[in-house]
């Protein structure tokens, strides 16, 4: 009742997303894959903010009190909360024990499409759970952690302030740049007022560009050997003025750290890695993340939002850490990223140390290097979109701009009296084109990557207790084999698992007997075991692999029935009872 | 009321120093290092402060003493680092007593140099120096898996023979590979094959193998050890490693100090580190490495004058090889915090010079026993002493070894004249430090309201203003350089505004404006570790 009045209130001050158009559901018709007639009414061809995200996060909880968990995981530099949303069908199993996949977005705050994609997976996760059994399963097996940003505060400066398409990226500690003493003293200004950072540029009758006379958006560079007939420019770069009379402009901006360079797996300090902060997890956000991921040792998948290039990208960060991974991670990781290539026409699979640059102390490289955990960077919105065409050049963006934007989403170049350079033009594309994804394609992009967090955890481990068998040995006492089936690609322990002993080995129990001997069989065949001495009805297996068995056996005294149980951290729990 | 408190507080101290000064036989617990600093500080409230910089999960204050010139940040200052091994009580004590030494004897070095004490970052560890069972603890309280296989703390030591130490076991058994060392047959090592040795026992620590896994205390209250919980070279899922590189409440709590302390341009460190009794090699191919694992050149020759000055007042020889286990704090404090950073145990056992009778013995724990011997310690080694042992019922299992702890601490007479030198040492590197001056002020007028201005911006200490290494990190400031105009004043040529990356010990740099206009003007330079000065210019 109070809820209800509360939505109302909130409705009637306009602070929900919500629809005004009818949407009786006899005027409704399925389209295939998409939910039809939600309970949270949401669109996804916008953006929102810090604020807008938390709001909407916390309409599908309530909305869906049986498959939603709604958390704070922490609180940002300026005292946000980092929401999170543990989704599962708490109904059955225990929720803590399942497998889980997490998922983030929004670690660089400009790159904030992984905001709606984590919305967008959260609330398709919700609103289809009765309509596609997929879900249902998915729901019954696994549970989804999912927080949309991890950067709440930089998010919402990127949307609300004067910045490019590629700032902030940092979070919003604030760090002297110039080693000038004084803090974030000289960044952008939104001299024109148009809520982006675009270019400055000036007319200069020995500078070196010229207006492309076929686009007046554009610069063309003089060549050597170019006669130039036109009126010639100088580019002077991003908006601003010397705020601090040090003679430069925007040199000491927002931050500057790099979020994604802040984990605590072959950190290294800025001078060797640009963008490290103090010491690992030192940026409070991170920090929140890793303790959340520490207290969880169920996740055994992870998903990060970034953008923007079209990449599907994995560890190694760094050729330094090039052993942590061997061929038995490579041919998991290559299964899921090269289905990801193909969910996500015009993005790559790529390996990042290889492919893109070096990343020490990035966020996946610690899920996988220090807990295991097969985790992925996608990046977000690719020039590929507009056209769906490989072979589209960079003047492709001014295209779409005009073909497929209609001009919106370019700030045309208009006269300012700069205080420092006189008489200037400002102009450029807005800090909304480029990286991030046009609102038309939005919805799309968020789909096919949510599906693909869906291959990658579905793909998680998988256990049940296949098989019970018997076979008396006289005396009373009889031999019970049991066989333990991994029925998905991941192995409860990845090989870095193994190699340093994470997590903890998976626990194999028999309950209903008095166990007198216990051991692994190693082969049935030959009978080759190997037997555990110290409490043989716990039988401790280092790893079951992906797609595969483990078969155990014990010596047994006892006419009952026996129970058999899996228990690990990773693959979660199954049991089941002699038939 | 406040005079009464101030007596009373004035009468604890005297008591206390009093208690120093005469009955003092052994090192200090916590609370006696606490009670000595907090009566040291009272006396002394326009040099010195105290205060807690966190709590450990153990519930002990990890205590900061500032001594300075009541203005700690306006002088470049020295951080001295001690507990860095929880082992290591000698090192707790030689940075307490350099703040006594220094507010008692070289007070004024503080009118230049601050320093920031940290006499002790693993009191969970030392307390077990004091307990009831004596082992030489490294970890903090944090309950941890030491040895990763999903039990916490379930296979820890046990006291066998009822002396309250640790030592270690032996059992007599021809599948083991230890064998009686022939200089000392107390000693047990490991016997090697290639030299036609046969082992005959097996040897543990001193315990029962409590989970049956066949190895012997490897869980036991382990914690994390704050000398490996740092991020150059960190052990990872090594015992004592930590979750990750600066895990802890007390890592994480001095960091966070030492990054906001801008003026910091060095920082000694009492540990296992040792770069001042042989200094630390400069090698060109991990020098040029992106991951730097190499001093830097230029700092190597810094450590050179500095290994020279150390072996000056510190006569000892033959130190042991310096030990760096990955994720330890002086290696942080150079290759990742790009200090001056300086580092030693401050005391190792000298070696015992045999005569013709007695040969000097080979091995190191032969050679702290003879020493030992020497120097009248009778409780170094607890004598082998057949037990019963649960494990091996049907072999002969003996408890002893040396005493813990013995081999890095001193007896506890050694200590002030250990701390006396340390001091002059310490003192004698403050002396050193960087410090910018403004001199030969040129003014020349060149008519029509111009006036060109030159000045040397003069680095007066024998160290630079940046290590190489903290020329390239971002958290030493750069030496900052400003002009502060009056009204109707103008910059025609220079810089209203400059930095300057680094100026070496005893150099110059030369600055120069062109201004039109007149009266006073100030200009400013300087940098936090540097110090800065200011001069007002009339025109």
């Amino acid at each position: 009742m109070k809820s209800y009045i509360y939505f109302l209130i909130l409705i009637v001050l306009g602070l929900l997303p919500y629809n005004m158009e009818a949407q009786n559901a006899n005027d409704i018709f399925r389209a295939a894959g998409s939910p039809h007639n939600p309970k949270v009414k949401v669109v996804f061809n916008k953006y929102y903010t810090s604020e807008g995200l938390a709001e909407i996060g916390k309409q599908i909880a309530e909305a869906h009190p049986k498959l939603v968990k709604r958390k704070s995981i922490g609180k940002s530099t300026q005292g946000r909360d980092i929401w999170m949303l543990a989704i599962t069908d708490y109904s059955v199993g225990n929720a803590d024990r399942k497998p889980a996949f997490y998922v983030d977005g929004n670690i660089h705050s400009n790159e904030i499409q992984g905001g709606e994609i984590c919305t967008y997976t959260a609330w398709y996760l919700t609103e289809s759970f009765n309509d596609v059994p997929y879900v249902k399963n998915m729901l019954k097996d696994r549970i989804f952690y999912i927080v949309p940003t991890i950067n709440p505060d930089a998010r919402n400066n990127y949307m609300k302030e004067g910045n490019t398409g590629s700032s902030p990226r940092s979070g919003m500690i604030a760090l002297d740049d110039d080693s000038d003493g004084l803090f974030d003293e000289d960044g952008y200004d939104d001299l024109d007022g148009d809520g982006s950072i675009t270019s400055m540029r000036r007319k200069n009758p020995n500078g070196n560009m010229i207006i492309d006379p076929l686009d007046p958006r554009k610069m063309m560079r003089i060549g050597p050997d170019d006669i130039v007939t036109t009126q010639r420019y100088e580019y002077l770069g991003g908006e601003g003025l010397d705020n601090d009379g040090d003679g430069r402009i925007n040199e000491d901006t927002h931050g500057y750290y790099d979020p994604n360079r802040d984990w605590g797996w072959k950190w290294q300090p800025d001078y060797i890695q640009r963008g490290a902060y103090k010491y690992p997890f030192s940026v409070p956000e991170t920090r929140a993340v890793a303790d959340f991921v520490l207290s969880r040792p169920n996740i055994a998948g992870a998903q990060s939002y970034h953008n923007s290039g079209g990449m599907i990208l994995r560890g190694p960060g760094t050729e330094e850490d090039k052993d942590t991974y061997n061929r038995e991670d490579s041919r998991i990781y290559d299964a899921i990223g090269k289905k990801g290539a193909k969910i996500l026409p015009g993005y790559k699979y790529m390996v990042t140390y290889k492919d893109l640059y070096s990343v020490f102390g990035g966020e996946i490289d610690w899920f996988y290097g220090s807990r295991g955990i097969y985790s992925f960077t996608n990046e977000i919105f690719t020039g590929y979109a507009y056209y769906k065409d490989k072979n589209g050049d960079r003047d492709q963006a001014y295209m779409a701009n005009k073909d497929l934007l209609l001009g919106d989403g370019f700030t045309n170049w208009k006269a300012y009296n700069h205080p420092t350079y006189g008489e200037i033009e400002i102009g450029g594309f807005k800090k909304n084109v480029g990286r991030a994804t046009p609102g038309f394609m939005l919805e799309e992009e968020a789909h096919r990557n949510m599906v693909f967090t869906f291959y990658h955890a579905h793909h998680m481990p998988l256990l049940t207790v296949d098989n019970i068998t018997e076979k008396s040995l006289g005396g009373g006492i009889k031999e019970i084999t049991a066989i333990i089936k991994n029925e998905r690609l991941m192995p409860t322990h990845a090989s870095q698992d193994l190699k340093n002993k994470i997590e903890r080995p998976d626990y194999i129990s028999i309950s209903g007997a008095k166990v007198l001997a216990g051991m692994i069989v190693d082969n049935d065949d030959f009978n080759i075991t190997t037997e555990q001495k110290n409490n043989p009805e716990k039988i401790i297996v280092a790893n079951i692999p992906g797609n595969s068995i483990v078969k155990v056996r014990w010596i047994v005294k006892g006419s009952g029935k026996v129970t058999v149980s899996v228990d690990s951290a990773k693959g979660g729990l199954a049991s089941k009872k002699q038939s | 009321m406040k005079l009464k408190l101030n007596y009373l507080l004035f009468g604890c101290f005297m008591m206390t120093s009093t208690a120093t000064l005469f009955s003092q036989k052994d090192y200090q617990t916590n609370s006696e290092i606490t009670s000595n600093l907090k009566g040291l500080v009272a006396k002394h409230k326009s040099n010195a402060t105290m205060t807690s910089l966190t709590k450990t999960l153990g519930g002990e204050n990890i205590w900061l003493v500032t001594l300075s010139n009541g203005k700690p940040e306006n002088n470049p200052a020295m951080a001295i680092v001690g507990g860095v091994e929880g082992n290591h009580l000698l090192g707790i004590e030689l940075a307490t007593k350099f703040a006594e030494n220094v507010l008692n004897n070289h007070k004024d070095i503080l009118k230049n140099t601050t320093f920031y004490i940290f006499p002790n970052m693993s009191p969970d560890a030392t307390k077990q120096y004091f307990s009831k069972l004596k082992y030489e603890r490294q970890g903090n309280t944090k309950k941890t898996d030491d040895d990763r296989d999903g039990l916490i703390n379930e296979d820890g030591f046990e006291d066998l023979n009822k002396d309250g130490l640790i030592t270690l076991i032996r059992v007599e058994d021809v599948t083991g590979d230890y064998m009686m060392l022939k200089e000392d047959n107390r000693i047990m090592v490991k016997a090697d094959t290639d030299k036609g040795e046969k082992g005959s026992y097996k040897v543990f620590s001193e315990g029962i193998d409590n989970d049956k896994d066949g190895k012997f205390n490897e869980d036991g209250e382990g914690g994390v050890h704050f000398n490996k919980n740092f991020t150059y070279n960190p052990p990872y899922f090594k015992p004592g490693a930590g979750e990750h590189p600066v895990s802890e409440i007390e890592t994480r709590a001095l960091l966070d100090f030492l990054y906001e302390k801008w003026n910091i341009y060095g920082i000694f460190t009492f540990g296992p580190a040792n770069n001042l009794s042989k200094p630390l090699k400069y090698n060109a191919g991990k020098a040029k490495k992106r991951v730097v694992s190499s001093i830097l050149k230029n700092d190597a020759k810094l450590n050179e004058q500095l290994s020279e000055n150390y072996n000056k007042i510190i006569k000892e020889k033959d130190a042991p090889p310096s030990i760096a286990n990955g994720g330890g704090f002086f290696e942080w404090s150079y290759f990742h915090f790009g200090r001056l950073a300086m580092s030693t145990p401050g005391w190792w056992t000298p070696k015992f010079k045999g005569d013709s009778i007695i040969k000097a013995p080979e091995n190191k724990d032969a050679n702290f026993l003879k020493w030992a011997e020497k120097e009248g310690i009778s409780n170094a080694f607890v004598s082998w002493q057949e037990i019963n042992h649960p494990d091996f019922p049907d072999k002969k299992v003996e408890v002893g070894g040396i005493r813990p702890f013995i081999k890095n601490n001193p007896p506890y007479r050694m200590v002030d004249s250990i701390a006396i030198k340390h001091t002059s040492f310490i003192v004698d590197i403050a002396k050193m430090q960087p410090s910018l001056t403004i001199t030969n002020l040129k003014r020349e007028d060149l008519g029509s309201g111009l006036t060109r201005l030159t000045i040397d911006l003069h680095n007066s200490g024998l160290l630079p203003t940046h290590t190489e290494m903290g020329a390239k990190s971002r958290w030493l400031r750069k030496v900052n350089v400003s002009v502060n105009l009056n009204k109707g004043q103008e910059i025609l040529s220079g810089k209203k505004r400059q930095v300057i990356s680094k100026i070496e010990g005893d150099s110059t740099i030369k600055l120069t404006w062109l201004i039109k206009g007149k009266g006073k003007l100030v200009l400013k330079a300087g940098a936090p570790q540097a110090g800065t000065k200011e001069i007002t210019i009339n025109l």
